[in-house]
């Protein structure tokens, strides 16, 4: 698993792919933080993480869309799935070399925190709830595009399910509040990945929520490696 | 060390292999022929825990790839028809990376990579960037990423496609030495490749084995033929040829110089003091008398005929 933690993370940074997602993100971060807390003169950190967290369903499938999808299609996925490491052992490692970037790209929003607390107050625990939340909501959705990589030929194809399935996630989201059932709403907000991750987006520490986006991440990962599995019997 | 029990590969309706049962002994060179879509890929794919059979049984040095991948994958090295690189990488990258999927001890791997590279013949290559490499040094180092591990088995699959005359006959010169010692499975469809560096042929057709056997047994069975060039009038010659014990038949063919009659003998058995005794009495000199072995280019095609 080390040895494919390392290829991957590598790759993330040989080709563009971390230099574009990281790139975007604090671009996009930025604008976000310049209009919502320089120009208002706010210290608010959690609704500035809550907006970041609109960004998750556009950027992860930069990240996500030649995990499995390219290695298929230039046929790399030969040398990994005839050597000795187990397909468990295959699909953790892409997830956390994945993680590992998106990681990276929320340590760099540190600069905002640090502005803040220059020039403003910062609340250390509720900063690190809203993180939190913040970074779980992040994996929650790489391990839904890595699924949908894994499913595909070709990573362009693999990109636009992602983004197509991200949005869909969003709609559900939106849904949730504008159906006047109350008990599909309620189905609607408990799966929703931006209502899950509100809770830390008040600073709040909660445990089940935390819990969701960890079995979210598990469950994806699960597929993931059954979905590699199926291909080898069906291809 | 390799066997092979019933496998039989569907896609939906068709099946790409059916039935496929045979065993590679320890230290055997088999070449796996047929013509496109005959299934060798699909073999070498199942050989390799690449793809899962439909049916039957793999066992790799007496694991099973299905039960126990993880032993039966590492004593295997695979070059599959488009080596598997990651064009990113440099060479010694590439190597190392292999290595640690085949489990070998960090402290070891510089100097195994080092042994792989002067194996390979990429030892001035080991900082270039795999995406700029030639076609010919792409292939060397998809072999030097199946030699990682330094596996028991090897199995390549069609290793010499897309390579020029000069790189087929370096590359097939590597294989030659990397044989020795282990076990070689290897697909083709060049019948003088097959011949070159194998001891026993399986020809596959519509997915089914339709010929399993040492090449010499098999190239013997067909009979012995023998190319004779005999000073002397053809007329005469021919019948008398033809009363030899032990020829099956003559097939007299175009002159190879004026008086000098060229004949293709098939025989059951040598006749050679025949033929000598034959021509001394005809006062006919041999010129040349030499084997022409039945072809593996004639097997094949006449296995793998449609109809």
């Amino acid at each position: 698993m080390l040895a494919i933690y390392k290829r991957e993370l590598q790759s993330y940074f040989f080709t563009a792919s971390a230099y574009v997602f990281m790139g975007v993100f604090l671009a996009l971060g930025s604008v976000f933080y310049a209009v919502g807390n320089l120009a208002a003169q706010s210290s608010d950190l959690l609704g500035f993480l809550w907006n970041m967290g609109y960004l998750w369903m556009l950027l992860t499938p930069i990240l996500t869309m030649h995990t499995y999808a390219g290695e298929r299609k230039s046929r790399t996925d030969q040398l990994l799935f005839t050597s000795p490491v187990s397909l468990t052992g295959i699909v953790a490692g892409k997830f956390l070399a994945g993680a590992t970037v998106l990681l990276g790209a929320v340590a760099l929003t540190g600069v905002y925190v640090l502005v803040t607390a220059v020039y403003g107050r910062v609340y250390p625990g509720e900063a690190l709830c809203g993180y939190l939340g913040f970074v779980l909501q992040g994996c929650a959705f790489l391990a839904i595009d890595q699924l949908i990589s894994a499913r595909c030929r070709a990573p362009v194809t693999a990109a636009v399910w992602s983004l197509g399935v991200n949005l869909a996630l969003w709609l559900l989201d939106v849904l949730s509040s504008a159906v006047s059932l109350s008990f599909v709403s309620r189905v609607l907000g408990a799966v929703s990945l931006y209502m899950r991750a509100a809770p830390f987006q008040e600073g709040q520490l909660s445990l089940a929520n935390a819990l969701y986006f960890l079995a979210v991440i598990g469950l994806m990962q699960f597929l993931t490696v059954r979905t590699l599995d199926a291909r080898r019997w069906s291809e | 060390m390799i066997t092979f029990s019933g496998i039989t590969k569907r896609y939906g309706g068709t099946a790409a292999v059916s039935d496929l049962s045979f065993t590679v002994d320890r230290g055997e060179t088999l070449g796996l022929l047929g013509q496109n879509g005959a299934g060798k890929t699909t073999a070498l794919s199942i050989m390799t825990g690449y793809l899962a059979p439909s049916a039957g049984r793999v066992t790799i040095g007496g694991h099973d790839l299905m039960a126990e991948p993880r032993q039966a994958k590492r004593l295997l090295g695979y070059l599959p028809e488009v080596p598997p690189l990651y064009d990113e990488m440099t060479v010694r990258a590439a190597l190392r990376f292999a290595c640690e999927l085949k489990l070998v001890v960090a402290a070891d791997i510089p100097g195994h990579v080092a042994e792989i590279a002067e194996k390979t013949g990429l030892r001035d290559m080991l900082g270039r960037r795999v995406g700029n490499l030639s076609k010919g040094y792409r292939q060397r180092v998809g072999l030097a990423q199946a030699l990682c591990g330094d596996p028991e088995v090897l199995v390549l699959d069609e290793p010499t496609s897309g390579l020029d005359p000069r790189q087929t006959a370096e590359f097939r010169q590597t294989l030659r030495q990397l044989a020795q010692g282990r076990t070689v499975v290897f697909s083709s469809h060049i019948l003088s490749e097959v011949q070159a560096l194998c001891s026993r042929v399986i020809i596959l057709h519509h997915g089914r084995v339709v010929c399993d056997q040492n090449l010499k047994a098999l190239q013997s069975a067909e009979g012995l033929r023998l190319r004779a060039e005999i000073r002397g009038d053809k007329k005469r010659l021919l019948p008398a040829l033809r009363e030899l014990p032990g020829v099956r038949s003559v097939t007299a063919l175009p002159d190879t110089a004026p008086g000098v009659c060229s004949v293709l003998l098939d025989c059951l058995q040598p006749p050679e003091k025949a033929l000598f005794d034959l021509l001394c009495g005809l006062h006919m000199p041999l010129i040349r008398l030499q084997e022409a072995q039945s072809s593996l280019e004639e097997i094949f095609l006449r296995l793998t005929a449609e109809g």
